[in-house]
């Protein structure tokens, strides 16, 4: 017998409402494929909300999420949607409290994938193995959900999107005046092309020196481009090496051809610094395309990118993807309507506008949609074809802490690790007070073990 | 006068009655102060002695493991320095911004009606928005503060106001006092506006000039109220998080990371609600211990 059967055979046994049955039928609806239309919950009297939540909520993508929301009521009367935008800053805090208090939203999506390995790794998810069933194993590129794959053998999460989120962007105009022929591939390229370009109120690179989740995530990129790692494939410490020391080295010595409130930088600082022309380069995801192409269209033909450079040619190129994630807490409300909404997310018609809301910036997970025609005619995604493709394939190899690489096991404590600042802390120890990054990177390399052991 | 026991027993059924009244009168209002206070208070001093996950609110028993753990880390001592240091910076400004605009507010000025109501923009607008409105106006690249300041010759650069010492936790502690210092305008102003004239008069008479009047006539008589007023927004300074949180975050490298935000990065960010439980206790005791000291103080000081 399975858990379903045994679940409905307790209760009727124990005489709980026709409404509850329904609802128990609609999840073993959805055991068997979520193919089976939600009968039950059509028939209920009383209206289910899911709760939605999502860090990605610009104009343009919440026009797109209530599109989405309104198909899927419209095929599930009594079914509602209720949006509800978190931050990239902010949503460690929201998920513990709401977890805490048992408040919990249905669905959150666009969150990095170790946040989706760290929730599951304390209990607190629902295995998405049906939901990846549902939309289509095959759908997906291949290793798509690799990062979500559980000590367990089951999916924590499921991918709904790619981010390559630190490339680095060039304007082609400046380059040229400048006599910078070519995008920089080593870090002593980048300093001369951004010394070169930096004058006339424009600063050569938005790179974040704040206290903040930005600094650590862009950092650890530079560790990993000057041939280190935060911690071994083991998940030992391993910051306290010469990479590291090569990394803080450069990061201060770009603090010269940065604005001076990039000590205080975040990604939208940074975004708009570049975007708005203050600076010759930028670090950040395929979100910069649409926001030139509106806000800033006179610098559009100029911007291009290339995956940031590495210490040297010798050292193989490291690109940020956060994985951005769907996953669903265990223990919800209306489970079966979540999973089918979570599936609903990626049928064609609303994944694809969803997308498209910033083109390039979260890049499809399907392979039969990056090869949609309706994708592919998006202007943006046409005009900058070399850029997303790029940005694609740097995405598809991309790593982040919860990854760091494939020989790696997840790490179910990056997302503290980044909430607790150490990275950014280590940043702004060594290049804005000046202090011995020997000693710095040992007092860290300490503060990273006793959060592994917290 | 004290009642004796025999006396309580002697007392006729409608005092009895009164008494039982009073009790069942008050008990809403006790049972409310105990739902609000005393059980978040006890909660704290409870969850305060275990190693807990904050989102599953499970955890073990360390007993005062995490006081030893708090009260001997360098970070817990650097937190209530930089505590003490923005609530006695903010606290200086909005005191002096505080008084200054009152006894203005209380002169015979054009729009004077205009301008008290003004005068609390600040104190009503919601901390997100006078922070958005405060980073723009620090913003390097866009800032006016910045630009006003390259015109004017005063720097070649445009200045780092949050990112780099001292400029942020003076740009913090200004913030704060510009948010904050309508709340002393309000009091001052009211007590202001009850102190006789008679006695400038008199003070004048005595050829006491402003300085004169100020020091001992204004002052002596705004005591009380002061006194309620710097213990009021000490004890709210404190405990400030939304606006040093939303302005720097806590850094440049932790140097603006008051209490409060080590409390909420301990909950929310680490997930360690026992060590957060036992910050907030900590910090609840650091402000009795003051208010204590300050109350006691200005006990013996009145006349």
């Amino acid at each position: 017998m399975d858990s379903n059967s045994i679940w409905l055979r307790r209760t009727l046994m124990s005489g709980i409402s026709r409404r509850s049955v329904l609802q128990g039928l609609g999840t073993a609806g959805l055991a068997a494929g979520l193919s089976l239309p939600l009968a039950g919950r059509a028939r209920a009297a009383d209206p289910v909300t899911l709760r939605w939540w999502s860090p990605q909520a610009s104009p343009d993508q919440l026009k797109m999420y209530q599109t989405q929301i309104a198909t899927f009521e419209a095929a599930h009367p009594g079914v509602k949607i209720a949006f509800e935008p978190t931050s990239d800053e902010g949503y460690p805090a929201q998920l513990a409290a709401a977890f805490a208090s048992k408040q919990l939203p249905n669905i959150v999506t666009h969150l990095p994938s170790f946040a989706a390995q760290n929730y599951y790794g304390q209990g607190l998810l629902e295995p998405m193995d049906d939901v990846i069933k549902a939309i289509g194993e095959d759908k997906y590129f291949p290793g798509a959900n690799d990062v979500y794959k559980t000590a367990d053998g089951h999916y924590c999460g499921t991918a709904i999107g790619n981010t390559a989120a630190d490339m680095l962007w060039l304007r082609k105009d400046l380059m040229q005046k400048a006599g910078v022929d070519k995008a920089p591939t080593t870090w002593d390229e980048l300093r001369t092309a951004c010394q070169k370009m930096q004058g006339g109120g424009i600063f050569g690179a938005p790179l974040p020196y704040g206290l903040n989740s930005m600094t650590s995530l862009i950092f650890i990129g530079f560790i990993h481009r000057a041939g280190g790692q935060i911690f071994s494939p083991d998940l030992a410490v391993a910051i306290d090496s010469q990479p590291t020391y090569d990394a803080l080295e450069f990061y201060k010595s770009m603090r010269e051809f940065c604005p001076p409130g990039a000590t205080n930088y975040s990604w939208g600082e940074s975004l708009t610094a570049f975007v708005s022309g203050a600076t010759a380069t930028g670090i950040y995801a395929g979100r910069v395309l649409a926001n030139v192409t509106s806000q800033n269209p006179g610098i559009a033909d100029s911007v291009t990118c290339a995956t940031y450079p590495t210490i040297s040619k010798d050292v193989a190129s490291w690109t940020f993807n956060d994985f951005p994630s769907v996953f669903i807490p265990k223990d919800i409300a209306n489970m079966a309507e979540t999973k089918a909404f979570a599936a609903f997310l990626f049928e064609p018609k609303g994944y694809i506008p969803q997308l498209l809301a910033a083109p390039g910036h979260v890049l499809p997970v399907l392979k039969t949609i990056a090869e949609d025609p309706t994708y592919l005619a998006d202007p943006i995604i046409q005009k900058y074809k070399a850029e997303v493709t790029l940005m694609a394939g740097a995405a598809a190899a991309g790593k982040n802490l919860g990854y760091e690489t494939d020989k790696h096991k997840p790490n179910l404590k990056a997302n503290e690790i980044i909430a607790s600042n150490v990275i950014a802390e280590l940043v702004q120890r060594v290049v804005l007070n000046d202090e011995d990054a020997k000693a710095t990177v040992g007092d860290i390399a300490k503060k990273l073990e006793g959060l592994m052991k917290a | 006068m004290t009642i004796s026991a025999s006396q309580h027993r002697t007392r006729n059924p409608l005092e009895r009655r009164y008494a039982l009244l009073g009790v069942l009168l008050i008990a809403p209002t006790v049972l409310i102060l105990c739902a609000v206070i005393v059980y978040p208070l006890i909660s704290a001093i409870y969850l305060s002695l275990f190693s807990i996950y904050t989102p599953t609110l499970k955890g073990s028993w360390v007993g005062l493991g995490n006081y030893a753990q708090v009260f001997g880390s360098s970070g817990f001592w650097g937190a209530l320095g930089t505590t003490v240091t923005w609530t006695v910076g903010t606290l200086f400004l909005q005191i002096v911004f505080g008084v200054a605009m009152a006894l203005l507010l209380n002169q015979n000025i054009l729009f004077r009606s205009l301008a008290r109501s003004l005068v609390l923009f600040p104190y009503f607008v919601s901390t997100v928005v006078a922070v958005l409105i405060w980073r723009w106006l620090f913003n390097d690249l866009y800032g006016i503060l910045s630009h006003l300041l390259i015109q004017f010759g005063v720097v070649d650069m445009p200045v780092d106001w949050l990112g780099k010492m001292p400029n942020a936790m003076a740009s913090v502690i200004f913030v704060g006092a510009w948010k904050f210092f309508p709340f002393v305008v309000i009091a001052v102003l009211a007590r202001l506006q009850t102190i006789p004239e008679q006695l400038y008069e008199a003070a004048t008479i005595d050829g006491a000039g402003v300085f004169g009047r100020f020091f001992d006539v204004t002052l002596p008589q705004l005591k009380e109220v002061l006194t309620i007023v710097i213990l009021l927004r000490t004890i709210w300074d404190f405990k400030e998080f939304d606006l040093i949180y939303l302005l720097t975050g806590g850094g440049p490298v932790n140097n603006t990371r008051t209490l409060p935000l080590i409390v909420y990065q301990q909950a929310f960010g680490l997930n360690q609600m026992g060590i957060a439980a036992t910050y907030a206790v900590a910090m609840m005791l650091v402000m009795l211990a003051f208010m204590l000291i300050y109350l006691y103080r200005a006990r013996r000081q009145a006349p």
